[in-house]
């Protein structure tokens, strides 16, 4: 229910996002919005740094989500939000150090018609915040001179580009300049004036104005909060599965999918949840080992069909366990088994024990330095297990066949001799690690 | 992260983890074998024999899949350093051959650990006990050097210790065919 209720907001929030396109006053086509969008953006936050500090509602007209554009769209009205929201006792940027300009211009809370695109609070894994931040930046574009404002704001690439599409909301986006510039009058309630600001104008907005009132209430402080705590990337493989995930939700064509390259961490207060940054904070850490969890869950053999942490646990602790028991009773039959010092029979050894998955086909179609490219997983964890067959070689087969041309590779060497193994064995170890 | 799920993912080099693996577990295989005497009879003695040869192979395979694995991984790295430890304590023991010195890095390795675990309660140990954080305990005591891991961290080891573990039973168990051929 919750991600209906993402795509429903997401579905109005590209509308708002579009609007915002259209909105900066400089009349740049929507196709153009993101440059000239980044450049006012750079300029406008220049502009707005040095008033951060004391009233985040900047006087000028200029958006403070220009700054934030980096990216090409407009695409979430959560930066707006986020923007909103951020109040002046926290100039700091809401993002990310980074976006010091960014998380000003976001305290730019003036714009009604930011208020009304903060909507929604993509759940974690739905939308990137970075992304709607970006297609914050976007939306305002006053006519600011470039300054030339260190581009930090990656995260709003994506977000622009895979929300914004041009829709034409440009007399949206005009107002929501002039309000900006009004805006800035106001103090401390940020909040509550964009919300209010908001609802008489939304032209656009539908009935997800109020959703956003409330989760822009609540995404604020997540996002405050979580900007000025997280500044590490993890995120690229959130940002990726946000990424995804927005492409999909997004009904925008220009649906980039350029993974952002954030620096940070966005996350997203979802809808009804606690906003305060511990449990942000927490749900990230949950969602990290979660993911850990089902990496594990797919070595395990067996364990698709267990759902629950516990249960995967023991089974974890279990196949850990038989296997290193596995290895000293091998080691307990090795010791008994009488040394055979024949070079050959270590020969046919490895190439047994290099082969042990499965029909070894004698393809002999790569060179020796291949081993490393190939997709070997499949074919060793299928036999983990030496007691159950190998069930598809086809797997093995090909990777099989290149170590073991590599290795019939090194054996013509001249190995002849215990030297000869020596420098196998140097050869092997002398292979670069990782 | 993403370096956790492609660290694993690229465990292709599982390719050249098997190779290096086999290589140097042979190797040292070879080394031992040609040092000892091939068992004849079972007697109590040869058992005994046996239980410290097999002990001995245990500890090259570790120490071939900790080799393998590189010094990358936290888990490879407590097995290397735990042998190394141990054989240094080994070579001191061995080289005084004096009760006391034995005593002396027992107590000293014992404490060590001991301090270990103190640091590892106080660093962060919620008063919460629950079955999960037996489990993680548990999970903590199998993987090597996983004692003193975030949560997080402790999974991604496990993944990669839980790879490396199965590819080297299978080596295991191929060489064992083969030698009892």
């Amino acid at each position: 229910m919750e991600m209906s209720g993402h795509e429903n907001e997401d579905v109005g929030f590209q509308h708002r996002s579009e609007s915002i396109l259209n909105c900066p006053s400089s009349g740049m086509s929507t196709t153009h919005l993101p440059e000239k969008v980044s450049g006012m953006t750079m300029s406008s936050l220049s502009i707005f740094k040095p008033s951060n500090g004391a009233d985040p509602f900047f006087a000028s007209a200029w958006d403070p989500i220009v700054s934030l554009s980096q990216s090409e769209n407009f695409g979430d009205s959560s930066m707006v939000s986020h923007g909103e929201l951020s109040n002046p006792p926290y100039p700091v940027v809401l993002e990310n150090q980074g976006m010091n300009s960014t998380s000003h211009l976001v305290q730019y809370p003036s714009d009604s018609s930011f208020v009304e695109m903060v909507p929604k609070l993509p759940c974690f894994g739905s939308g990137s915040f970075s992304e709607m931040v970006g297609s914050f930046g976007l939306a305002e574009c006053s006519g600011i001179a470039n300054t030339g404002c260190p581009p930090k704001y990656t995260l709003h690439k994506e977000k622009a580009t895979e929300r914004a599409s041009p829709i034409g909301a440009q007399s949206h986006d005009g107002r929501e300049t002039e309000d900006g510039g009004i805006g800035s009058s106001s103090s401390g309630k940020r909040r509550k004036r964009a919300l209010d600001s908001s609802s008489p104008f939304s032209p656009n907005k539908n009935a997800e104005g109020e959703q956003h009132k409330d989760l822009s209430g609540e995404s604020s402080d997540v996002m405050k909060d979580h900007e000025e705590k997280k500044h590490k990337a993890e995120e690229n493989t959130s940002g990726n599965i946000r990424n995804k995930q927005t492409g999909k939700q997004s009904k925008d064509s220009s649906h980039s999918e350029e993974a952002p390259k954030e620096n940070y961490i966005h996350v997203r207060a979802r809808r009804g949840q606690a906003t305060n940054s511990h449990s942000l904070a927490e749900r990230v850490r949950r969602e990290k080992i979660s993911e850990r969890m089902r990496l594990l869950q797919e070595l395990v053999p067996g364990c698709n069909k267990i759902t629950g942490k516990a249960v995967m646990l023991d089974e974890i602790i279990n196949y850990v366990q038989s296997l290193q028991q596995q290895v000293e009773f091998l080691s307990m039959k090795l010791a008994t088994v009488n040394p055979e010092l024949n070079i050959d029979i270590e020969r046919i050894l490895s190439k047994d024990i290099l082969n042990s998955r499965g029909g070894n086909g004698a393809i002999f179609g790569f060179g020796p330095g291949i081993n490393s490219s190939q997709p070997y997983q499949h074919g060793i964890f299928q036999g983990t297990l030496p007691t159950v067959p190998s069930t598809s070689p086809q797997y093995t087969s090909l990777p099989q066949t290149v170590l073991d041309n590599e290795l019939q590779g090194l054996f013509h060497m001249g190995f002849d001799s215990s030297s000869a193994i020596d420098n196998l064995g140097a050869n092997g170890l002398l292979k670069p690690e990782l | 992260m993403d370096k956790t799920s492609k660290g694993i993912q690229t465990l292709s080099t599982h390719c050249s983890y098997k190779t290096k693996f086999a290589f140097r577990f042979l190797r040292s295989l070879m080394k031992l074998k040609k040092q000892h005497q091939p068992i004849s009879s079972s007697s109590s003695s040869s058992m005994e024999l046996i239980h410290k040869r097999s002990q001995r192979i245990k500890m090259l395979a570790y120490s071939s899949i900790a080799h393998a694995a590189g010094p990358r991984r936290a888990w490879s790295r407590a097995i290397l350093f735990k042998l190394q430890s141990r054989a240094r304590h080994h070579y001191f023991t061995r080289k005084r051959s004096s009760l006391d010195s034995k005593t002396k890095q027992k107590k000293i390795l014992k404490n060590k650990r001991v301090m270990r675990n103190h640091n590892i309660i106080r660093a962060g140990s919620t008063s919460r006990v629950t079955r999960e954080t037996k489990q993680m305990k548990k999970l903590r005591e199998i993987v090597p050097g996983g004692k003193e891991m975030d949560i997080c961290s402790l999974f991604d080891e496990t993944a990669h210790y839980v790879k490396c573990l199965s590819m080297q039973v299978q080596v295991m168990q191929a060489i064992a065919d083969r030698f009892s051929k």
